[in-house]
């Protein structure tokens, strides 16, 4: 209602910020809750499981630091690191370089750019399982297209996921299959953003499609690129659901990442606290990444 | 009961009557399980079983309903045996779980763990007189943890027709290894396609427990004494060399795919030579018309040796009511008349020698030539120890053999690796 | 576009196209292959050489399926997991956005900084404790287990903080001053203006939860309450051989969000951007 606007004194602006504290704890709580409960604690709660033996049935005992010790001498172990490291060594750049060209090649104005446009990005929304089982069956090596083309080729019939010398590789290339398409529609609307007069103005300087390039757009979508490093570097670092349904682990363990070890010695062998252990090991080791390139990306800006 | 006079009131005779039949069905009802509610009990059972199981075990539960009808099995829910360890464990651990599952005998130190599952010590006693091997997979630290559902034992099927080809006289009992790769290898030709003998080659537990006959005989066990390590370092090696000479010799036939369904069609198809199985493989091969002939398993000793892997019924603890049902259902389902009839539709082995002497087995055993091997085998089978590393030991052997297989690497450093995996999943603390 | 002038023929479309036509197949023909084997009768599959187009349409993968899975559940279970999480994000979101932007109290950047940072926690630290925590609840095997864990995520928090952020106070304060409630200054202007943000943290929860299969996997037993990509990929292993009624699965598993992507193409490409560009 209005009327004469409130007089302001001392004790009713402090009841105001109170007001306003109460009220802004209200509107936080559900949030704050959920997200710290199940975010923060956790965390403290893994490194309690790491020095206990758990099998999620059985009441836990005390180990001490005797996973930590068994985590050593897993060779098991030592394979997930390798395997996650070169999936992650292939993927992240190879989507970046990829998905960087493919911008570029869709950044113009023909007809149809938008089916392309469309068509690349597609199965990016496709989940992890839908392509995992999508691709069993292609890469399937008795009845999959994939086998079947290569042999009107005249090339002998590949393992494919059954193979354990292409099986990780064959998954880089699934993952790229969908992955790519977020990195074109990033550095598409990264690339739309670039000045056009200041290409304009290299091009009348005499500068080639080489020049121009890497000394006016790359630079222009660094920001960008590093972004996408850190993201694909994170979500690749965290595969699990396209092993799970393509290759469980195998063939011989080539395909066993990170996470799917985690979650096989939690939730298929049922020993949590070695499992919290690998994943504690795993996750610190991800931190100095993380914090190294963020060092890179944004020197000294603090969030606002 | 009408009167016989069709007086309306009740005579003597028909009062005695009446309460006699109302004490008698109140006794009677009595008798039966004790009930908080009224309605029969509802048992939930995860088979396990594809369908050649389940239709015997439809027929079976059909009748046990007719006999015992305060007593319902319900067959619907689970996963295949293959996979219901991990299914099981999960129940367990959501604390939501059925009354009785089939568990492999080498799952069950995992899942006895858990406080859950009912102690049937004196259930299994009371039972027909168990095969010692059903007995040893069911006993977890000297308690019976479970109640035997399928026993087998491994020997080999040798396809008479291309011994004859090859003019080789069949094996007989107390035949080595060395014997065995020298069969495998007159036996294979490679013009025809034809091989001499064939193994799985994905790693998985039916490639890995066809080896283990081999260490036992040797002396080695599969888990060392003191649970640290394993128990085969040396054995092992020497298991291995069999595999490498049979591989070397490209006498071998390699599955690729798990299930070994192709390795058996191969055979079935007259294209390997012998194959070294279990009973339940026969209907099959007999259908496929070949002329088969079982023979044990060779050893390097020449003494009998094999392995038997029983399969369980687990029960679980779902409250008292269902617990009594479900032993009722367990301890009628392996009397030998009811054993039989599943022993013929899940292909296993006679659970006790009373079942075996049973005619309907005996009727079995005379029209499925040399099936009698399989059970005599039994004497000198040993189980997998229950142990819950063995499935992780079991895939570092399941590697090792296969790279063998391939030729990757040699018995030696095949092994070594094994070694480095297995005996670092024991010594994870559980 | 620069002009050919040496070029002796011009291409009556432009030369672009020999590229993107190419890579675009490689994009499509999966999906393609999809579509095409999930109407095709095993036998074709089956054959060798296989065949690689269909000769006649054959439904039989679909009336398997329909008929022994449990698929119109797990549909429907997926479904209700994704409408409450994607309802419950907006609210939590939009309120907890709200507080950090506009309202001033003590550890509020702090408070933040610590939910935001916490994104960057890695899913296998976080699955064993949630697990117990679920299990504690007695939400394990029931849809609860799987909407608890995203009621609010810190990201959609966060999104709608910077939103909200960048909106100009005056028309809060006008309509503050005029005696709105904090509440109803939020849901009858604030939240209008929101347009672009509330459909970015709408369809990335979508997407999140609708093909998420690891929490399930960890937190769900029971056939019936099964999600669908949790039972698609039971339903494989389990009718691996039937390649036509496990591609007529993946069908219905995938259609949704391809008809929703198809449908809304320009909110979920400017979703995943403004997520990256502004993350």
């Amino acid at each position: 209602m209005p009327g004469l606007p409130r007089p302001i004194t001392v004790t009713s602006v402090q009841r105001r910020r109170r007001r306003e504290t109460a009220a802004a704890w209200a509107y936080i709580s559900p949030a704050v809750f959920i997200i710290l409960g199940l975010g923060v604690v956790p965390v403290a709660w893994s490194l309690v499981l790491s020095f206990q033996v758990d099998d999620l049935v059985t009441p836990s005992r005390w180990t001490g630091l005797d996973n930590y010790a068994a985590l050593a001498q897993d060779p098991h172990f030592a394979e997930a690191i390798r395997n996650t490291v070169l999936y992650t060594l292939l993927y992240v750049p190879l989507s970046i370089l990829f998905g960087f060209l493919l911008a570029q090649a869709l950044n113009r104005r023909i007809r149809l750019v938008g089916v392309y446009r469309t068509l690349v990005f597609v199965p990016f929304v496709l989940s992890a399982t839908a392509q995992g089982v999508l691709f069993s069956f292609i890469l399937d090596p008795q009845f999959g297209a994939a086998n079947s083309a290569l042999h009107h080729l005249g090339v002998s019939p590949q393992g494919f996921l059954t193979d354990p010398a292409q099986a990780l590789l064959v998954l880089v290339g699934i993952t790229l299959w969908s992955g790519t398409g977020f990195c074109v529609v990033v550095y598409l609307a990264a690339l739309q953003d670039v000045p056009p007069s200041l290409v304009e103005a290299a091009r009348l300087d005499g500068a080639g499609t080489w020049r121009v390039l890497r000394h006016v757009t790359l630079p222009a979508v660094t920001p960008v690129t590093l972004f996408l490093v850190l993201w694909q570097l994170i979500t690749s670092l965290q595969v699990f659901d396209l092993v799970y349904v393509t290759t469980k682990g195998g063939p011989l363990g080539s395909t066993t990442v990170i996470v799917y070890f985690v979650w096989e010695q939690a939730f298929k062998n049922f020993t949590a606290g070695y499992g919290a252990a690998s994943a504690y090991v795993l996750a610190l080791a991800l931190v100095v990444v993380v914090v190294v390139l963020r060092v890179l990306r944004r020197p000294g800006k603090a969030l606002r | 009961m009408s009167g016989l006079d069709g007086n309306l009131l009740m005579d003597r005779r028909g009062f005695l009557r009446g309460a006699g039949g109302l004490v008698l069905g109140t006794a009677v009802a009595g008798c039966g399980p004790a009930r908080s509610t009224p309605g029969p009990v509802t048992v939930e059972v995860w088979h396990g079983q594809t369908d050649t199981g389940k239709k015997v075990l439809d027929a079976l539960v059909a009748d046990f309903h007719r006999t015992h009808p305060g007593i319902r099995i319900d067959l619907g829910g689970g996963v295949l045996a293959d996979a219901m360890l991990q299914k099981i464990t999960a129940a367990l651990a959501s604390g939501s779980f059925p009354d009785i599952a089939y568990v492999f005998g080498s799952d069950l130190a995992s899942v006895a763990r858990s406080p859950s599952v009912v102690d049937v010590t004196d259930l299994v006693d009371a039972g027909p007189g168990f095969w010692a091997p059903a007995r040893a997979a069911v006993t977890v630290n000297g308690r019976v943890r479970a109640v035997p559902a399928l026993l087998d034992s491994l020997a080999v099927v040798c396809n008479r027709e291309l011994f004859a080809n090859a003019e080789i006289p069949l094996p007989a009992a107390g035949w080595t290894w060395a014997d065995f790769v020298d069969t495998a290898r007159k036996l294979t030709d490679a013009g025809s396609g034809t091989f001499g003998t064939a193994w799985p080659a994905t790693g998985d537990e039916d490639t890995v427990w066809r080896l283990w006959p081999m260490v036992w005989d040797l002396g080695g066990d599969v888990i060392g004494a003191g649970g640290r390590g394993i128990g085969f370092a040396d054995q092992g090696v020497r298991a291995l060399e069999v595999v490498r000479d049979l591989a070397a010799a490209h006498a071998v036939y390699l599955d690729p795919k798990t299930g070994s369904e192709q390795m058996y069609q191969a055979f079935e198809a007259g294209h390997i030579g012998m194959v070294a199985t279990g009973p339940w493989q026969l209907p099959d091969i007999t259908d496929a018309g070949i002329d088969y002939a079982v023979v044990p398993l060779p050893s390097f000793s020449r003494r009998p040796i094999t392995i038997s892997g029983p399969d369980t019924w687990t029960l679980f603890d779902n409250g008292e009511e269902r617990v009594q049902a479900a032993r009722t259902f367990l301890s009628w389902l392996t009397e030998p008349a009811q054993d039989v009839r599943w022993d013929d539709g899940a292909g296993s082995l006679p659970l006790s020698r009373r079942a075996q002497q049973l005619p309907a087995w005996q009727e079995k055993t005379a029209e499925t030539p040399d099936l009698p091997v399989f059970v005599d085998a039994l004497e000198h089978a040993r189980v997998r120890p229950v142990h819950p590393a063995y499935p992780q030991v079991s895939a570092a052997v399941g590697t090792a053999i296969v790279a063998v297989l391939l030729g990757r690497a040699t018995p030696a450093d095949a092994l070594r690796d094994c070694a480095a995996a297995a005996n670092a999943a024991l010594i994870i603390p559980r | 576009m620069r002009t050919q002038t040496t070029r002796p023929a011009r291409l009556p479309f432009d030369p672009w196209h020999l590229l993107l036509v190419p890579l675009a197949l490689v994009f499509a023909a999966p999906l393609v292959w999809l579509l095409l084997s999930s109407v095709m009768s095993n036998a074709e599959i089956n054959r060798f050489p296989p065949a690689l187009w269909p000769s006649h349409v054959d439904f039989a993968g679909y009336r398997y399926v329909l008929d022994n899975a449990l698929f119109l559940r797990w549909f429907t279970n997926s479904l209700i997991v994704s409408a409450v999480t994607v309802v419950s994000n907006l609210l939590f979101g939009t309120l907890g956005g709200y507080a950090f932007a506009r309202m001033r109290f003590a550890g509020s950047r702090a408070l933040l900084a610590l939910m935001v940072a916490t994104m960057a926690i890695p899913f296998q630290l976080t699955m064993i404790p949630t697990f117990l925590v679920m299990k504690k609840l007695g939400l394990i095997d029931s849809l609860g287990a799987l909407i608890v864990p995203s009621l609010v995520t810190p990201f959609a928090v966060f999104l709608l903080r910077q939103f909200f952020l960048s909106l100009p106070r005056e028309l809060e304060e006008a309509a503050w001053i005029d005696g709105c409630s904090r509440l109803r200054v939020l849901f009858t202007i604030v939240l209008p203006l929101s347009r672009p943000a509330l459909s970015t943290v709408a369809v990335l929860t979508f997407l999140s939860t609708w093909n998420d299969l690891t929490w399930p996997l960890i937190a769900i037993n029971h056939d019936t309450t099964y999600t669908l990509q949790l039972g698609l990929t039971t339903f494989q292993g389990q009718h691996h051989t039937n390649w036509a009624a496990v591609m007529a699965g993946n069908v219905i598993t995938v259609l949704p969000v391809l008809l929703a992507f198809l449908g809304a193409q320009k909110t979920f490409i400017q979703s995943v951007t403004s997520s990256g560009l502004k993350g």
